[in-house]
């Protein structure tokens, strides 16, 4: 795969997927492609600077969301015991529904836990930064900047802790942390006054298009665009129909339309164009078969199947094969990465 | 003079709606006794605060980076972004207890020394920056970003209050304490509890679901504010009181020597602000062409 945009298409499936379904078969399905397509990009090599077990977490956030929901909300018919006494909120029936639908939220929040973490493993940081949009461009050279020195502030940390160890420094209280805190702080600022002028003599930020005056008319209309989609989302909280998508939809649409005008007079200079390839659209095409599969009328399969509710009573979940089936091709990537060859990790 | 109303507007409309939408668990219930809001749309809500967390985060670094075309505040935001990131960077490398996190100290000085926009951007981007180097980036970043944004660019309100006491201080002089730096680590003591309850706000729908014992239909605002303190008492309370006991420490440690050395490099960057203390009052010497 060569296309960052492939991944966050994928990505954002995932997440849309994730969001609309209740339905634990589905949810695990989901969750099921996700770590499948996570082990086949470590499989390749792939790795985190995380000092956590990923899994682990994943388990304590499923008994959190689990163990919170069966103390705390005393629905349900399926009584498994009684907490006797007053304790307020804590006692009263604890339920197998309560159970469900609380392991139901672990799930949905390890899903998308999961998919971030297949994204970053996916995509190195170039190509993160590279999807910053046209309109942030100070913002992507000040992210670029801070990446970029992030490796010689570790290495500068590492010398001035030499050079405090071999005049006789030891790290016994916080105070002791100082010699090491003031000259890298110095050290760093010492390097943006030079980088500063080297970026000036270099003609940074000449240009007129870069130096010109902000237009409002972008910014109010970005403002606008937020301002509508709040008013929307209010409103389809409110009165619980389908009025509220209109202003949200226009809002958005506002908020692209702000985002592409600021972005225009921004140049931006590519020197590795990342092109499509067939690895590619077959992403996307089997990102789009497991969509669709959830969005479009099915004969024999009404929507409520996504919407699962344990309460009052709890009774199995329903469940259909092709939209499990086409589920499963959330797993193209992996098969991907797995099965064919890349000259390097992004390209 | 108008485009700085302006901005004002901006930034006070975009923080707004950013704290209506991370306050929306609180006043659902009361919405869904009228509406019958139910279950089939239970996931659509935390995702939708995301998405218009991120929107309105979106709007407040549209804002925050006009003055950045300066090559001068682009190294220096670049090089700060990079050390703090790089304390992250260990922090995540070496797990201190609780949620200590060394990362707001540099994030509440640079706002309080250099103003509201540059602490907004330092806040937002060290969160940025440490998520790309450590493989955090996740639904959580946009809340992340917005939230230590409003620790730096919340800082500069202290200068008023600092100035007065200076003033005191220095006609009595006889305080052997420093009162900015005392009324810093006080600041950042409370930042240490609100970003932890903030970023509650955004994982609590997340876990709890959007029914049972946060959403219960028409209970009413004070129950679910129960519910809610519940939530932070078990998860989060000994958690944040590590991390504003270490903003504390750090502020009380270091906070004197690092705004001596901000201060001076703040001359020379050619920096100059007026006290007001609303944010984009940060002006450079250098013209904007760089």
């Amino acid at each position: 795969m060569k296309q960052p945009w492939a991944w966050v298409i994928w990505l954002a499936a995932v997440l849309v997927m994730l969001t609309i379904t209740r339905n634990p078969l589905y949810l695990m399905i989901i969750l099921l492609c996700v770590v499948l397509v996570w082990l086949a990009l470590r499989a390749k090599g792939a790795s985190l600077a995380q000092s956590f077990s990923w899994w682990k977490f994943a388990g304590w956030i499923i008994l959190l969301a689990t163990g919170f929901n069966m103390l705390t909300s005393h629905f349900g018919e399926t009584v498994l015991f009684i907490i006797p006494g007053k304790i307020p909120l804590i006692s009263g029936n604890i339920t197998v529904e309560a159970m469900v639908y609380g392991a139901t939220n672990g799930l949905i929040l390890t899903g998308m836990l999961a998919s971030f973490t297949v994204l970053n493993l996916a995509l190195p940081m170039r190509d993160l930064i590279s999807l910053i949009p046209r309109a942030f461009f100070p913002i992507a050279v000040v992210t670029s900047i801070a990446v970029s020195y992030l490796p010689t502030t570790l290495r500068q940390f590492r010398q001035i802790r030499e050079a405090q160890e071999v005049r006789g420094h030891h790290m016994r209280t916080l105070g002791d942390w100082l010699p090491l805190l003031m000259p890298l702080l110095v050290g760093g600022l010492e390097h943006a006054m030079q980088l500063a002028e080297a970026m000036t003599a270099r003609g940074f930020a000449s240009t007129r298009t870069a130096s010109s005056k902000r237009s409002i008319y972008p910014r109010v209309l970005m403002l606008a665009g937020v301002t509508l989609m709040i008013a929307g989302w209010l409103m389809q909280l409110g009165l619980a129909g389908g009025e509220g998508w209109i202003l949200i939809v226009s809002g958005f649409m506002l908020t692209l339309i702000g985002l592409w005008w600021l972005g225009k007079g921004s140049q931006r200079t590519v020197y590795h164009r990342r092109v499509w390839s067939w690895q590619d659209g077959l992403v996307i095409a089997g990102t789009l078969a497991a969509v669709i599969a959830m969005f479009a009328p099915m004969p024999g399969v009404g929507k409520e199947i996504f919407y699962y509710d344990p309460y009052p009573v709890i009774q199995m979940p329903g469940f259909s094969l092709r939209i499990g089936l086409a589920i499963l091709a959330l797993i193209v990537p992996g098969v991907l990465k797995l099965f064919t060859r890349q000259a390097n990790h992004s390209s | 003079m108008k485009s700085r109303l302006f901005s004002l507007v901006i930034y006070l409309t975009a923080s707004i709606s950013g704290i209506l939408v991370l306050l929306y668990p609180f006043f659902l219930p009361t919405i869904s006794v009228q509406t019958g809001f139910g279950t089939y749309r239970a996931g659509e809500l935390p995702a939708m605060m995301t998405l218009l967390l991120g929107l309105c985060l979106l709007v407040l670094l549209i804002e925050a980076q006009g003055p950045v075309m300066n090559t001068k505040l682009i190294a220096l935001l670049g090089v700060l972004v990079a050390i703090n990131s790089a304390l992250r960077f260990f922090e995540t490398a070496i797990p201190g207890p609780g949620g200590f996190t060394p990362i707001f100290f540099l994030i509440i000085l640079v706002g309080y020394v250099y103003g509201g926009r540059v602490g907004f951007l330092m806040g937002a981007l060290t969160l940025l920056v440490s998520a790309l180097v450590t493989g955090g980036v996740g639904p959580w970043l946009p809340g992340q970003m917005f939230t230590a944004g409003w620790v730096g660019m919340s800082a500069p309100i202290l200068r008023p209050a600092i100035k007065t006491l200076r003033i005191r201080g220095d006609q009595k002089s006889t305080s052997l304490v420093n009162p900015e730096i005392l009324i810093l680590a006080i600041f950042g003591m409370l930042w240490g509890f609100l970003y932890g309850a903030i970023m509650n706000l955004w994982q609590w729908p997340f876990i709890v679901g959007p029914q049972g014992q946060s959403w219960v239909a028409g209970s009413s605002l004070g129950v679910t504010i129960q519910h809610y303190l519940a939530f932070y008492l078990v998860t989060s309370l000994v958690w944040d009181a590590i991390a504003a006991l270490g903003n504390v420490l750090l502020l009380l440690a270091f906070g004197a020597p690092a705004l001596r050395a901000l201060r001076r490099f703040q001359r020379r960057f050619a920096f100059s602000y007026s006290n007001d203390g609303a944010p984009g009052t940060i002006q450079h010497g250098e013209g904007s062409s760089g």
